[in-house]
């Protein structure tokens, strides 16, 4: 396989990590507000976050294999599992590392969740809060596209999309119509 | 009767083994806390389980608002409950007793702390005491573990069931016949109910298995005017119609519940009645589950309007759905007992219902 090709597919797929991974970010905040309409079922949010996540895998595994098997850039493999190992552009790629590991271990959990519960699964599920915007720097700093116009407005898209809906789900608190109800009635069966 | 009129004494426990699982299954003896469950075949499930680590719940909570029964049972036998507890913690080998009682039910607690005080078995250092919360799902048996456990009376998803992790969540009751049965050899035989409504002697009564509910009535001193139908169960039960009720054996395929027989006079509004206990039942939701929760809620609004401005079809018809739909859709029964207990009604004052005028009086039940 020629050397360039490999070099696009890593950048090309590092792209579409960074969409798909804020989509799967901005989907999981739109599924804790219990988002619904006519057309849009509450359950379509849960199963794009959980099936757009699987997928992210599968690019994320393209950019990262094709980024290390391309010999122009001689990482080998210790630089792809080992955070901050690379000899190139340390700092920077080793935050790609350190952001995949910390997706796998989300996705993983996910997926394992019946056997871990409830609560473990929900705390390290919080890790996300430090995957994304630690994939979203790694980009920033190592990209080879950064600076070309459309990869600067994917990339800025992509964090005022996370951004906007964080701030919305913070802004509208909880959505558990349950909540209420829920809390009052523990604080009288005790 | 076997366990009201015979006086409370404290005599050495018999002495009970394994086979007593045996004798118990042979018994035919059914839970008294409401789902008629067969005892022995849970004995057999705990003591399968247990380690010497099985805990035994002693089941006082009597959260249903018509039923006085484990009350009465408790201030009159505390000693034969405590028979039946120690009995249970001996042949499950048993770590821990819980004496599971109502907060409100004060006589019935004191009257069991008396007696445990008078113990001198080794059994007497396993228990201890939590009071339940007086609300209608703190009696559910898991409910009744989350709080010993958690200290919040919140039913939880179920199976695993209690028995299967070796912990016996007893009915009072259920444990004074067992206890019965180890110092006799039998069952009483008897059940315990508590008639309620429009009879003369409102209260607790002891009865045979196999009489049928007009002669219960009877010894409650008969109905104090007609009774337009009767509530079998409490208000996790049914509505009858009366004939049906008189006929109605009392026994553990009868559907009895906690053995509360209710009746309703003439003179009551049914639609205002079954509103009312909608609007409790909905309001005792633990709100853990959205079915639960909106759909009970949903059912008291509807009978409710359907009680204060009259009848009208479009309630009619999603209260008929409703109650269908709302079954086995939250974690507990506590759905379907209220949807059941709404159906029978919507069946059994089918007049009423079709028939209820917006003039009528809005009472609430007493």
């Amino acid at each position: 396989m020629s050397t360039s090709l490999l070099s696009y597919t890593t950048r090309g797929a590092g792209a579409v990590s960074l969409v798909l991974l804020s989509a799967v970010v901005i989907l999981g905040i739109l599924s804790t507000q219990r988002v619904q309409g006519p057309l849009w079922p509450r359950f379509l949010t849960t199963g794009l976050h959980r099936n757009l996540a699987l997928m992210t895998i599968v690019f994320l595994a393209l950019h990262i294999v094709t980024a290390v098997v391309d010999p122009y850039t001689n990482l080998g493999w210790a630089a792809a599992l080992i955070p901050f190992s690379s000899y190139y552009r340390t700092f920077w790629l080793g935050l790609g590392v350190v952001s995949f590991e910390l997706f796998l271990a989300i996705v993983v959990t996910s997926l394992l969740r019946g056997y871990l519960g409830h609560r473990t699964w929900r705390v390290i599920h919080w890790l996300t809060y430090a995957a994304w915007p630690i994939g979203v720097v790694h980009g920033l700093g190592t990209g080879t596209d950064t600076l070309s116009a459309w990869m600067l407005a994917i990339t800025l898209a992509c964090i005022a999309g996370v951004a906007i809906a964080l701030v919305w789900r913070v802004s509208s608190g909880s959505s558990d119509p349950l909540a209420d109800a829920r809390a009052s009635f523990r604080r009288e069966a005790r | 009767m076997a366990l009201l009129d015979e006086a409370d004494v404290l005599a050495p426990l018999p002495r009970v083994g394994p086979h007593f699982i045996d004798a118990l299954e042979r018994s035919g003896l059914f839970g008294r806390g409401g789902a008629s469950f067969p005892t022995g075949t849970k004995w057999r499930a705990v003591t399968q389980r247990s380690r010497g680590d099985a805990v035994v719940v002693v089941n006082g909570s009597e959260g249903e608002p018509q039923s006085k029964k484990d009350r009465v049972l408790m201030s009159k036998r505390p000693h034969l409950i405590l028979d039946g507890a120690f009995i249970a913690a001996r042949v499950l080998r048993a770590r821990r007793i819980v004496l599971y009682i109502g907060d409100r039910h004060i006589a019935a607690r004191d009257s069991m702390l008396g007696a445990l005080a008078q113990r001198t078995e080794p059994e007497r250092g396993m228990v201890s005491l939590a009071a339940a919360p007086s609300r209608y799902v703190a009696g559910a048996e898991s409910a009744a573990i989350h709080f010993i456990n958690s200290g919040v009376a919140t039913p939880t998803t179920v199976p695993p069931y209690p028995f299967e992790l070796a912990t016996l969540v007893q009915n009072v009751e259920t444990l004074a016949h067992i206890a019965v049965l180890a110092r006799t050899g039998a069952i009483p035989g008897t059940v315990l109910l508590t008639v309620a409504g429009g009879v003369s002697r409102q209260g607790v009564i002891e009865v045979a298995t196999g009489t049928t509910i007009a002669e219960a009535i009877t010894h409650a001193g008969g109905p104090i005017e007609v009774p337009r139908a009767v509530l079998v169960g409490g208000y996790f039960g049914r509505w009858m119609e009366n004939d049906e009720a008189w006929r109605l054996p009392v026994a553990c395929e009868s559907g009895l519940g906690c053995g509360v027989v209710g009746i309703l006079p003439v003179s009551r509004c049914p639609v205002c009645d079954v509103a009312a206990i909608m609007r409790y039942l909905a309001g005792e939701s633990s709100a853990q589950c959205g079915p639960c929760f909106f759909g009970l809620r949903a059912l008291a609004e509807g009978c409710t309007r359907i009680a204060s401005q009259g009848s009208n079809p479009a309630d009619l018809r999603r209260l008929q759905r409703w109650a269908v739909d709302v079954r086995g859709r939250g974690a507990c029964k506590h759905p379907d007992g209220a949807a059941i207990f709404l159906s029978s009604a919507l069946t059994v004052f089918a007049r009423e219902f079709e028939q209820h005028r917006s003039d009528h009086r809005l009472r609430q039940i007493a």
